[in-house]
């Protein structure tokens, strides 16, 4: 299985509003960054050139797993997508 | 939009539609509130949906109506290394019969059997809807709020069942509005194509007999396990991890499950397989002492949302917990119905009838299985330990046998240190 292959056997209905916003401000002082490997979906990235943190919303699964592992509160917004919108399972 | 009910569930999933499902079957005028574009659509689980007494007392015939995959004849578990496996089993012909013991099952097809179980009986499924916010007139909650729609869905009471982050009871003031890592896990799950002929005879099983197994040293040193369930034509394999230990491991949950599947001993059984699909979830594993405040007034809080889940490494329970949490989270409101008083003094009710139930009594009991989890010998030295000795028995290589007490005191000292040895075998005396 290749993450980076999500949306051939996950379906998504991506909002184009994200449901998580970051202040990815927050992230350059954090000292552990557990969002980027704890991910099951691989949606946040942390360039070490950069000193930038990247977050992409499109292929969530919306596990809750960032909302507890980070201890920075560096979410500005964390909910549910809208109704209708995001991770659709089939038969899992 | 604005229409008044005498109860709203927000959530569809297994405890909603146990409340929705009781409140309707009283005749109250309930609404259930989903995310999803249907109930199941956002749910998913490590695997066994155990039996299901709450739902059998309102359904006789549960099982012959519920879309279920195979029942549970057959439990496994396996110590693993890199390398290397030791398993045990047990199988028994009480668990072939009904009512039996536990089912696979797809939550997208599960939940919404559920659901619709509740509509049956008058309950107003609304999908499509994630709630924002719990309206309020006069200090008491009056309904709730849909993100990103004009109206309101208007009741006196809600039941939160909407889930292990549950931001209706953190909106109620009931949950705190931190978790803590040490009490959550997240678990990643392949779903593997597989012909049912396949499976029956890989797994050695017959008609709808299914197999269950758990690993142990299966996660790369976090804490945490394995599972692999069947379904009819498909297996269920994936990795729980505790967050705490995940997050500072710097190991990721999709190469860990990639690894999981290549270990050469899994690999063979799901040679052939095709991956289906890809998901996860948290879960609430630090049972009796998370539990968030239960009831306030005009709200009640069931299932994940109140973190009634039973992860002693040996069994993980969450449905059926969940489901008679929603029953009597619905008994409960049909009370304060009668009563025309939704204030805390009458939902408290909900609170003392879970304390007699088994839910919280098996929480109780197995309050200090977190504990024991948090040993991290578990996940690495312990299935080594048994890995080794085992090879060590069965190995005959024209070289003098050591006697297994003596071996087993030679490994045990060697792996994990005679002290670290009695003291986690108290407290996991103590857990279970």
């Amino acid at each position: 299985m290749n993450i980076d292959e999500i949306f051939d056997f996950t379906s998504f209905t991506i909002d184009r509003e994200p449901h998580i916003v970051l202040d990815t401000a927050v992230c350059v002082g954090c000292d552990n960054r557990g969002c980027t490997n704890s991910c099951p979906a691989r949606c946040y990235t942390w360039s070490e050139e950069e000193q930038k943190m990247t977050f992409v919303h499109d292929g969530c699964l919306e596990c809750g797993t960032c909302y507890v592992v980070c201890h920075k509160n560096a979410f500005t917004r964390w909910r549910y997508p809208r109704g209708g919108f995001g991770v659709a399972y089939r038969m899992t | 939009m604005s229409k008044q009910y005498q109860a709203i569930v927000v959530g569809a999933g297994p405890a909603g539609s146990s409340a929705a499902l009781t409140m309707a079957r009283a005749g109250l005028d309930v609404a259930l509130v989903e995310r999803g574009t249907f109930p199941g659509e956002k749910n998913m689980f490590g695997g066994i949906l155990h039996r299901m007494t709450s739902i059998e007392e309102l359904m006789p015939d549960f099982w012959t109506k519920a879309p279920l995959e195979r029942h549970i004849a057959k439990k496994g578990t396996t110590f693993m290394t890199a390398e290397a496996s030791f398993n045990v089993q047990h199988e028994t012909v009480n668990f072939d019969r009904a009512p039996y013991n536990g089912y696979t099952v797809f939550r997208p097809r599960f939940d919404r059997w559920l659901a619709e179980e509740a509509v049956k009986a008058g309950a107003t499924l609304i999908t499509r809807s994630t709630v924002d916010d719990l309206i309020y007139k006069n200090d008491r909650i009056a309904g709730v709020s849909i993100l990103g729609r004009a109206g309101q869905i208007k009741a006196p009471v809600v039941i939160a069942a909407d889930g292990v982050l549950s931001f209706t009871a953190q909106k109620a003031g009931l949950r705190r509005p931190k978790f803590n890592a040490d009490q959550m896990a997240v678990g990643v799950k392949a779903l593997i194509d597989m012909p049912r002929e396949v499976i029956d005879d890989r797994f050695g099983l017959v008609r709808d007999q299914g197999f269950a197994n758990e690993f142990v040293g299966c996660t790369g040193g976090v804490r945490g396990g394995g599972f692999l369930y069947t379904n009819y034509d498909s297996l269920s394999i994936g990795l729980v991890f505790h967050l705490a230990s995940l997050r500072v491991s710097g190991k990721t949950p999709y190469d860990l499950l990639n690894e999981f599947m290549e270990q050469p001993q899994v690999a063979k059984l799901v040679r052939g397989g095709r991956l289906q699909e890809y998901s996860a979830h948290v879960i609430p594993e630090g049972g009796y002492n998370m539990i968030p405040e239960l009831a306030g007034n005009g709200i009640l809080v069931a299932g994940d949302a109140a973190a009634l889940c039973n992860a002693t490494g040996v069994n993980l329970e969450g449905i059926n917990l969940a489901s008679h949490s929603g029953i009597l989270a619905g008994k409960t409101v049909i009370e304060a119905h009668q009563q025309q008083d939704f204030s805390l003094k009458t939902l408290k009710r909900y609170k003392e009838r879970l304390d007699l139930s088994w839910v919280m009594k098996d929480l109780k009991g197995f309050r200090n299985a977190p504990k024991m989890l948090h040993i991290d010998r578990i996940y690495n030295e312990y299935p080594e330990l048994v890995c080794s000795m085992m090879e060590h028995i069965y190995r005959i290589d024209g070289t003098p046998k050591v006697s297994i007490p003596k071996l087993v005191l030679r490994e045990v000292k060697e792996k994990v240190g005679l002290k670290n040895a009695i003291s986690d075998a108290l407290t996991a005396w103590r857990a279970l």
